[in-house]
């Protein structure tokens, strides 16, 4: 590649690359919601822009936005959300919730987007990752999978906001969803969701073991400590939404935090 | 003018505000239902806006420091230190009743036992959630009536008043009074109140259950799944047996000076922060199967095989089932919009409840056939119509 | 008002970097066909996705030869993710394809054999300044040294000469061209329109040249 005597002096040390700080925002109609295991959501005072904005000058890494009602109706007021955030947030911006088609997707990316996630119709038609990877890339399809431990140990594949249960092994469709297409998996460890208590570790630590892809580990991130647990069992980000939304943490001194922590993280 | 079943008002109308139809029923005294036919519906105003809604209107007036004040005035007054119980808390071991233990006892310091009228059939997660209840930290009377006898006023009451759930709901009422008798203790606190629900306004002005909801009067004709006392021995049914679900004697409650409270009269009661409470004070867990079949919830109404048949029954008399009551609440606590309920309605309400259909048949003894038969007799023709073979809602909320 | 032209063709979204570019102060034109890329003060060649359909796409609009003749004129043009491998002759993604031959080089796959680093690379990664140090009068003219991007690729690009390489990145033990640079031509593998404030900086320095 390069010749060495050109650059070779890194000052960090990079053993896995970054880990990226997520901010993952629910949304309902035009307000920010959050609830716990994926129920009994309550609103928040502003919104989602406002959030968005304060995230991002807090040097947040990415946006994920969720609609959490878009299987009920129309998406008109996400897709204003995701241009508004367009116009002051220069992060890259996931969004997903009730993306059922080619369409919806091109409609969402068009918006705004950099990337769609894909959860119910994943499992409903699994086809849509293919197309949509090839459409728009790997990079831009990112499989949402909200998990559930059983009783005998191992994780089931939940959909529509954790309501339906399936059969499907969480570990079988995150391999899956990599051979069909999919860039990224958003896995959320549904019984660990909304309670600040820490991430489930097993079920990221089996996913990660199991893809070549980056896993972004979502639901329980209350505290730096559990950010760096999670990372230490696989994770190659971590969203975090309630301790955010709250103000139980803000980005700068998470960032400051994962840094003694021996985290690697963008500055 | 077509026919009506039930009792029920002719012309059907939607609250302006919640989801609610006028054809849904507020709570009455079970005991002296003969039949469907004379079902009290909740109250509604000129306006189009529901009792209940005008209620939720109210309550953001009420000022909760001055209710705080009467709970501690009231929890100081029937407070003991001798380490006897101080007061009874029926609960289920749901979120809502582990909520008002928890605050009496450690937020107020009392000495609560809890006392739990059995399901008819337990669920697993309802007898987790009951044992983590326990666990949590607090004494229980689990009072479980004679199976056999508990089948057939089942299996009654759903073929007469098409309501399978009424047996839990006699013994629910009386199981805390009869305990308070039993141990000496004068306060009952209950949750929330029917009329948070589905009732007139007026009952929610006062903090106190109406006692008349458990005891009888004198000489006061007493039915069972429609059936009058005496005529129970023709279904193999004793007198000796039915000790359990007879209303208790105004008398004997008025002289132990027992008082039945609401909770939800001292606190803004909330069933979503209920939840929050419980997930983060105990290990109470949400429906493992996902949301609870003819809803979108999961953490409410966990603990009966049977609980989906009393939402169906409710959905096939009034048009109103399980998704119905869980958006009216919601809406009523600015938690989701009236659009997003009617969708949330449209989606979810009145699925049929076929996860423990098979074992409900067997717990009452009945076919399928038969189960149909008296499901579709209960259909009124106000509220329902046949098309193309399939049972269709004349009126959906809009 | 400075006014730049992002090319459209197909294969990208335009918004992004619309905005981004509207955000530092420029006025921003869309060119849908070829001669809309003519007489352009500063050009954008932006994409994502894949070497030869982006390709595919410039020659069927017949946008090839326009992007050529403007790198001629020595005006600026810049090169985003897709739109900066495309600069160099050859493309080896799934087949080979002749790119614009602006910078002499070639796009490669990236590892997927090293532990810890996944492919597509989806991350924030510093880049480095050169050894000779020149950042100055080019697009990294105000970025400091090891400064964060973010980059989203599963190929990266090889110029052959090493004085076309402006900015390098590390991918694992690979080092890789995070920016390159041929006189009027730079092109970047990360998203500055997607690299908070840092990246903004580097599009208002393009908008400088």
């Amino acid at each position: 590649m390069v010749s060495g005597d050109c650059c070779t002096k890194y000052i960090r040390i990079d053993p896995s690359g970054m880990k990226r700080v997520i901010a993952r925002l629910d949304i309902k109609g035009n307000k920010l919601v959050k609830g716990i295991h994926l129920e009994g959501w309550r609103y928040l005072p502003d919104s989602p822009n406002d959030y968005c904005n304060k995230y991002y000058l807090d040097g947040i890494d990415e946006i994920i936005y969720v609609d959490a009602v878009a299987s009920l109706y129309n998406r008109d007021s996400l897709k204003e959300i995701i241009k508004k955030t367009t116009d002051n947030v220069f992060v890259p911006l996931t969004v997903g919730g009730g993306i059922r088609t080619i369409e919806d997707a091109i409609e969402i990316l068009r918006s705004g987007a950099d990337k769609v996630a894909i959860c119910s119709q994943a499992v409903k038609t699994p086809e849509i990752i293919s197309e949509v990877a090839s459409r728009f890339g790997n990079q831009c399809m990112v499989l949402s999978i909200q998990a559930k431990k059983n009783k005998n140990g191992s994780y089931s594949v939940w959909y529509d906001v954790a309501r339906e249960k399936t059969e499907i092994d969480v570990i079988e469709w995150a391999v899956r969803g990599e051979e069909a297409g999919a860039g990224e998996i958003l896995l959320t460890g549904i019984d660990h969701e909304g309670l600040e208590k820490g991430m489930d570790l097993e079920l990221i630590k089996k996913v990660s073991e199991a893809v070549s892809i980056p896993v972004i580990a979502s639901g329980g991130c209350g505290s730096s400590t559990h950010f760096a647990d999670a990372v230490n069992s696989g994770a190659d980000a971590v969203a975090v939404a309630k301790s955010l939304h709250y103000g139980k943490m803000n980005i700068k001194s998470l960032k400051s935090e994962l840094g003694k922590l021996g985290i690697d993280i963008r500055k | 003018m077509s026919e009506t079943l039930h009792g029920l008002p002719d012309k059907v109308i939607f609250c302006k505000k919640c989801c609610i139809s006028n054809q849904r029923p507020s709570t009455k005294r079970e005991f002296s239902k003969k039949t469907t036919k004379d079902t009290e519906t909740v109250g509604f105003g000129d306006d189009g806006i529901c009792d209940t809604c005008k209620w939720f209107e109210f309550k953001k007036t009420i000022d909760w420091n001055e209710r705080e004040k009467q709970l501690q005035a009231l929890c100081d007054k029937f407070r003991r230190n001798d380490g006897t119980y101080d007061v009874i808390v029926p609960s289920s071991g749901g979120k809502d009743s582990f909520y008002v233990a928890h605050q009496l006892k450690h937020k107020y310091g009392m000495n609560p036992l809890t006392v739990t009228w059995a399901p008819h059939q337990y669920t697993q997660i309802g007898w987790d959630n009951f044992q983590s209840m326990i666990d949590a930290g607090f004494d229980n009377v689990l009072v479980t009536p004679n199976g056999q006898v508990h089948r057939v006023l089942t299996k009654l009451a759903f073929e007469n008043l098409v309501n399978p759930f009424q047996p839990f709901i006699i013994g629910q009422k009386n199981v805390a009074p009869r305990a308070a008798l039993q141990y000496g203790v004068q306060l009952i606190m209950y949750g929330e109140n029917q009329a948070e629900a589905h009732n007139k306004f007026d009952e929610n002005l006062s903090p106190l259950m109406d006692i008349s909801h458990f005891c009888k009067k004198e000489n006061e004709d007493l039915y069972f799944g429609g059936v009058h006392i005496n005529d129970l021995k023709n279904h193999g049914i004793e007198d000796k047996d039915m000790f359990l679900y007879k209303p208790l004697e105004e008398s004997d409650i008025r002289k132990a000076g027992i008082e039945v409270h609401f909770y939800s009269f001292y606190k803004n009661w909330s069933p979503q922060e209920n939840y929050y409470y419980a997930m983060e004070h105990s290990g109470f867990k949400s429906n493992p199967d996902g949301r609870s079949e003819g809803t979108y919830t999961k953490f409410a109404s966990l603990d009966d095989k049977i609980d989906g048949q009393h939402y169906y029954t409710m959905f096939i008399k009034f048009g109103q089932g399980r998704a119905m009551n869980d958006v009216n609440r919601d809406i009523r606590d600015g938690f989701i919009s009236r659009e997003e309920g009617i969708e949330l309605i449209n989606k979810y309400d009145g699925e049929f409840p076929s996860k423990y259909f098979q074992e409900v048949l067997d717990y009452m003894g009945i076919t399928a056939e038969r189960y149909w038969e008296v499901i579709d007799k209960a259909r009124s023709p106000h509220l329902w119509e046949k098309v193309d073979g399939e049972w269709r809602l004349l009126h959906k909320v809009h | 008002m400075k006014i730049v032209t992002i090319i459209d063709y197909g294969m990208s979204n335009l918004l992004s970097i619309t905005r981004a570019f509207e955000h530092v102060g420029a006025k921003v034109k869309i060119a849908e066909s070829s001669n809309e890329i003519e007489g352009s003060d500063y050009l954008v060649l932006p994409g994502v996705g894949a070497f030869p359909d982006g390709m595919k796409e410039l020659n069927s609009r017949q946008m090839v030869e326009p992007i050529r003749n403007h790198a001629k004129t020595g005006r600026p043009l810049l090169g985003v993710c897709l739109g900066m491998q495309m600069l160099l002759t050859i493309g080896h993604e799934h087949h080979t394809t002749e790119g614009l031959d602006l910078i002499k080089g070639q796009v490669l796959p990236l590892p997927k054999d090293i532990i810890g680093f996944k492919v597509p690379n989806i991350n924030w990664h510093e880049i480095k300044m050169p050894s000779d140090g020149r950042w100055q009068s080019t697009i990294l003219s105000q970025s400091k040294d090891l400064t964060d991007f973010y980059f989203v690729h599963s190929y990266y690009a090889k110029p052959d000469r090493m004085e076309d390489v402006l900015a390098t990145s590390k991918f694992g033990n690979l080092e890789f061209a995070a920016a390159v640079q041929h006189n009027n031509v730079s092109g970047t593998q990360f998203h500055p329109e997607k690299s908070g404030e840092e990246g903004l900086g580097l599009l208002s320095n393009f908008l400088k040249l």
